[in-house]
């Protein structure tokens, strides 16, 4: 299914990816309109990340593979029930 | 020149009377008299450098060894004291764990000049700058904060609580145990889980995942001596592993590490020598 003008993709590419997949199955054993919102901020997330993360930053992609790890553990128990996010602005910040 | 009222020093009153009571009076000095107090000696500073491993995931910056200088006169005497008062004074980004300042949490353990320990026991060496950093070849969530939930895993997989087959004697009471069966687990009960001798062991670094390291078979050497534990026998197999018990080549870093002056590798001698004689 790969096409062939696709590079073939990295170990750690690999893992991100995995993630994703995971915790899009994760989403679907929840509540309908709650699938939809975890879908809308994982699949947020991780186009942010991709943008805004240096492909060569091996140590904060592995610290943020680990978080997402840890994350999606949470999310699996039948325990949870949803998922949000809060969005803070990162205001200036005064220096005496 | 005095605001203030001043008392002139009195001579003490001789008592006249028992009923009547010497009272004395002291010269207070006034309020600029005070401000105008010249220190007997010089007032001297010991300077001390901390190099501090520093690493903030949210910044693209990669970790560093930063110097920080605090003078050590105006400073308690163990490296958590100097941390403190770094974070107090200047700079309030450093983040460490820390809980009782005693030694018996094990949230403070760190590398400090590549010994590991606690750092609310160790004390701050004199001499030249000493560096502070997380604990060896665990991952790093941020400054000397480092991710303990494998070493956790571990010690939860050994299934550290009393299991039995056949109920209590006295139901509901507790299980008697004699007082040459409770010192067999001197030395292992005192453990507080600080993980400074599993991080010291270099076949814990090499794997971590698959070999149990020093803390969690020290846990469960606790549990097979334990004589009201009636599953010894599950115990030792389920330990008999070529990787969870046998990576261990007696390195005995784990001894030389442990700020609570157990010896982890002498427990898991004792394991191996049950594997011996049980199979």
């Amino acid at each position: 299914m790969a096409a062939s003008s696709k590079p073939r993709l990295s170990g750690m590419q690999k893992q991100v990816l995995a993630l994703y997949r995971e915790f899009l199955r994760a989403a679907r054993s929840k509540a309908p309109e709650e699938r939809t919102r975890i879908e809308s901020l994982v699949s947020s997330e991780f186009h942010r990340n991709s943008s805004q993360v240096d492909r060569k930053n091996f140590l904060y992609i592995e610290y943020l593979l680990r978080r997402g790890k840890k994350q999606l553990d949470q999310l699996k128990s039948p325990d949870t029930v949803g998922l949000s996010s809060l969005n803070i602005e990162d205001s200036q910040t005064k220096r005496s | 020149m005095a605001t203030g009222l001043v008392r002139r020093a009195l001579s003490r009153v001789p008592s006249v009377s028992p009923a009547a009571r010497a009272i004395i009076y002291r010269s207070h000095a006034s309020e600029a008299e005070a401000q105008q107090v010249e220190p007997k000696a010089k007032t001297t500073s010991t300077p001390k450098t901390f190099q501090i491993y520093r690493w903030n995931p949210d910044s693209t910056q990669k970790p560093e060894l930063k110097d920080y200088d605090i003078d050590l006169k105006e400073c308690g005497p163990m490296v958590l004291d100097a941390l403190i008062k770094i974070k107090n004074e200047i700079d309030p980004s450093l983040t460490f764990r820390r809980s009782c300042r005693e030694g018996i949490c094990g949230s403070c353990a760190m590398n400090i000049d590549g010994r590991n320990g606690l750092a609310c026991l160790t004390k701050i060496p004199s001499g030249g700058p000493t560096m502070v950093t997380p604990l060896p070849h665990m991952f790093v969530i941020k400054d000397l904060v480092v991710d303990m939930t494998n070493f956790y895993n571990q010690y939860k997989s050994i299934e550290p609580w009393l299991k039995r087959k056949t109920p209590a004697e006295t139901p509901a009471k507790e299980i008697l145990q004699s007082k040459d069966d409770r010192k067999k687990l001197d030395g292992m009960y005192e453990c507080i889980l600080c993980a400074c001798c599993s991080t010291s062991c270099p076949s814990y670094w090499w794997n971590p995942e698959s070999y149990l390291g020093p803390a969690a078979l020290l846990h469960a050497n606790r549990w097979i001596m334990d004589s009201r534990d009636e599953y010894t026998k599950e115990r030792l197999d389920a330990v008999n592993d070529e990787f969870k018990l046998y990576r261990c080549h007696t390195i005995l870093n784990c001894a030389k590490a442990c700020p609570k002056g157990l010896n982890p590798g002498m427990q898991i001698q004792n394991i191996k020598k049950l594997e011996l004689t049980s199979s």
